[in-house]
C-alpha cells in the first residue's frame, strides 16, 4: 500500500495506491493526517490505483468526511473502480463523497 | 478630535476625565459584552449581532458642545460604554431585556424604552437599558432591538443627522411612515415565526400520537418521523449480517425519493417500510453476506427499502439509475451500480414471476 500527499492546483489530493485493509490502516491513517489538519484547501482522495477497500479503510474515509464537514468542505473521490463504489454503496456512503 | 467642536472649559475638564478613564471604559464594555454572550448561549438565544463600544472622542465632543453642562462629571454621561444588541423578533427584545435585568445592576430611573409610542406616531424603537455590572460603579448603556428597527435607525441617522440642513416636516413624515411599516413587517415575522411552530408542535403530535394518515409528507414532518427511529429495526437486522457498527447519516436526501415513490402522508411511509422490510432485508443479506464490511450507514435500511420498492414496481435498472442519480447525484458510473444491483437482486424471491394461482 502506498500513499502519497500532494498539493495540486490549490487542492490536497491523497493518492491511494493498492489494498486499503485492515492490516495496513493504522498506517495510511497517520500519513492522511494532514488530509485532517487542512483547513482551506478541498481534498481530494485518489482511488485510481485503489485495489481494494476494507471496513477499516472505510472508517478512515468517514473520518476524513467528519473532519471536513466540520468546516464545511466536501471530500472529492477520484477515479474509483465500480467494485470499490459498489462497496461504499452496499454500505450506504456513496453519497457522503463527491465523485469526480 | 473634530475641528469644529468648540468646548468650553468645563467641557475640556470632562473629555480629560474621560481620557483618563478610558483603559477602564475598554474593559468595562469588553467584560459586559462577554458576561451578556455567556447568559444569552445559556438561554439558548441567537441574536443577529451584538457588539460593543467605547464612544469616540469625537461623538463625546459633540455631545458635550451641545449639552455639556448638564454633566457635572464624567460619570454622569452613560453612554460612555454601549453594547448594541440585535435580535431577529419583536418579542426576543424582551427576553434579552430579561436576561440583562439578571445579569446586570439596571438604573430604571435612566433605562427608557423607546418602543412606547403615543398611539398616533411611529419613529425610533428600541429598548434602551442604563446598566451597572454587578457591585460596580460605572454605567454604561444597553441598546436592544430587532434588525428591521435597527435598519431604519440607522438610515435615519445616516440622513438625518448629516449636513448642516434642517429636514423638512414632509420627509420627516417618510421616515414615520417606513418606521410604521417596518413595525408591521416585525409584527408579521413574529406572527409567521409563531404559525410555523404550531404546526411543527401539530405535526409532531400527530406523529406521536400514531395519527400517521393524517400527516402529509414534507420536509418538516419526515424530520420529525425519522426522530422515532422508523428505519432502526431494519437497520439492526441488516446490521446483524455482519455484526456491523451503524454509522449516523442524514436521512433527509431520501425524502424526494419517496415523493416520487407517490407516498402522500407518513401512514404511507410506514406501510411503505412494513410492506417491503422482509424483502429489504433479503436483498442487504445477498450483497453484504459476502463482503466483511464491519460498518454501515444508518441510511441503509431506507436504501434498500427503496431498491425493493424500484424493482417490485417495474423499474429495472432504468428506475435503479435513477435511484443512485438522486442519492448520490447524476453520474455514469450510477449505470453500472444500478447494473450490479438488478443482477444481485434477480435470485431473490420478489423478483421471481409469480405463480398462477390454481383453482
Amino acid at each position: 500500500m502506498k500513499t502519497t500527499i500532494q498539493e495540486q492546483d490549490g487542492q490536497l489530493v491523497a493518492i491511494l495506491e493498492g489494498r486499503l485493509d485492515t492490516a495496513v490502516s493504522e498506517e495510511v491513517e497517520e500519513q492522511l493526517s494532514p488530509l485532517h489538519k487542512c483547513k482551506d484547501k478541498d481534498i481530494v482522495i485518489d482511488c485510481t490505483n485503489l485495489t481494494y477497500i476494507s471496513s477499516s479503510g472505510l472508517r478512515i474515509f468517514l473520518r476524513i468526511v467528519k473532519s471536513a464537514k466540520a468546516k464545511e468542505k466536501p471530500v472529492y473521490i477520484k477515479g474509483m473502480a465500480p467494485n470499490l463504489r459498489s462497496v461504499l454503496s452496499m454500505a450506504g456512503f456513496l453519497n457522503l463523497f463527491v465523485f469526480i | 478630535m473634530n475641528k469644529e467642536v468648540k468646548l468650553d472649559p468645563h467641557g475640556e475638564d470632562l473629555m480629560a476625565q474621560f481620557r483618563q478613564r478610558l483603559p477602564e471604559l475598554e474593559q468595562l464594555a469588553q467584560k459586559a459584552l462577554d458576561l451578556l454572550q455567556n447568559a444569552l448561549r445559556e438561554q439558548g438565544i441567537y441574536v443577529t449581532a451584538i457588539e460593543q463600544r467605547v464612544k469616540s472622542e469625537r461623538s463625546l465632543a459633540g455631545k458635550l458642545e451641545l449639552k455639556g453642562a448638564k454633566y457635572k462629571t464624567i460619570e454622569d454621561v452613560t453612554d460612555l460604554v454601549g453594547i448594541r444588541i440585535i435580535t431577529f423578533y419583536t418579542d426576543e427584545v424582551d427576553k434579552v431585556a430579561a436576561i440583562a435585568k439578571r445579569v446586570f445592576d439596571i438604573d430604571w430611573q435612566e433605562s427608557v424604552d423607546k418602543r412606547k409610542h403615543q398611539l398616533n406616531a411611529f419613529g425610533y424603537n428600541s429598548l434602551h437599558y442604563i446598566c451597572r455590572l454587578p457591585g460596580g460603579s460605572v454605567r454604561f448603556e444597553l441598546q436592544m432591538r430587532t434588525a428591521l428597527q435597527h435598519v431604519w435607525s440607522t438610515i435615519e441617522h445616516d440622513i438625518g443627522y448629516k449636513g448642516a440642513v434642517k429636514i423638512p416636516p414632509e420627509y420627516r413624515r417618510q421616515f414615520s411612515r417606513l418606521a410604521g411599516m417596518l413595525e408591521l413587517i416585525d409584527d408579521e415575522f413574529s406572527r409567521l415565526r409563531s404559525s410555523v411552530t404550531d404546526y411543527r408542535r401539530k405535526i409532531q403530535g400527530l406523529v406521536k400520537s400514531g395519527k400517521l394518515d393524517d400527516v402529509t409528507l414534507s420536509s418538516d414532518s419526515f424530520r420529525n418521523f425519522i426522530d422515532l427511529d422508523p428505519f432502526d429495526k431494519l437497520n439492526k437486522r441488516i446490521a446483524s449480517v455482519n455484526q456491523a457498527e451503524i454509522f449516523p447519516v442524514p436521512l433527509m436526501p431520501y425524502l424526494p425519493l419517496l415523493e416520487s415513490f407517490g407516498l402522500e402522508t407518513l401512514g404511507d411511509v410506514q406501510r411503505f417500510v412494513e410492506e417491503n422490510s422482509d424483502d429489504a432485508y433479503q436483498m442487504a443479506l445477498s450483497q453484504l453476506a459476502v463482503t466483511d464490511l464491519d460498518i454501515l450507514s444508518s441510511s441503509t435500511a431506507l436504501q434498500y427499502l427503496c431498491i425493493v420498492h424500484v424493482l417490485k414496481n417495474d423499474g429495472g435498472r432504468k428506475g435503479l439509475k435513477e435511484f443512485y442519480d438522486v442519492i448520490n447525484g447524476q453520474n455514469d458510473s450510477n449505470e453500472i451500480l444500478a447494473e450490479m444491483t438488478l443482477e444481485q437482486a434477480k435470485t431473490l424471491e420478489f423478483m421471481q414471476p409469480k405463480k398462477e394461482e390454481t383453482t
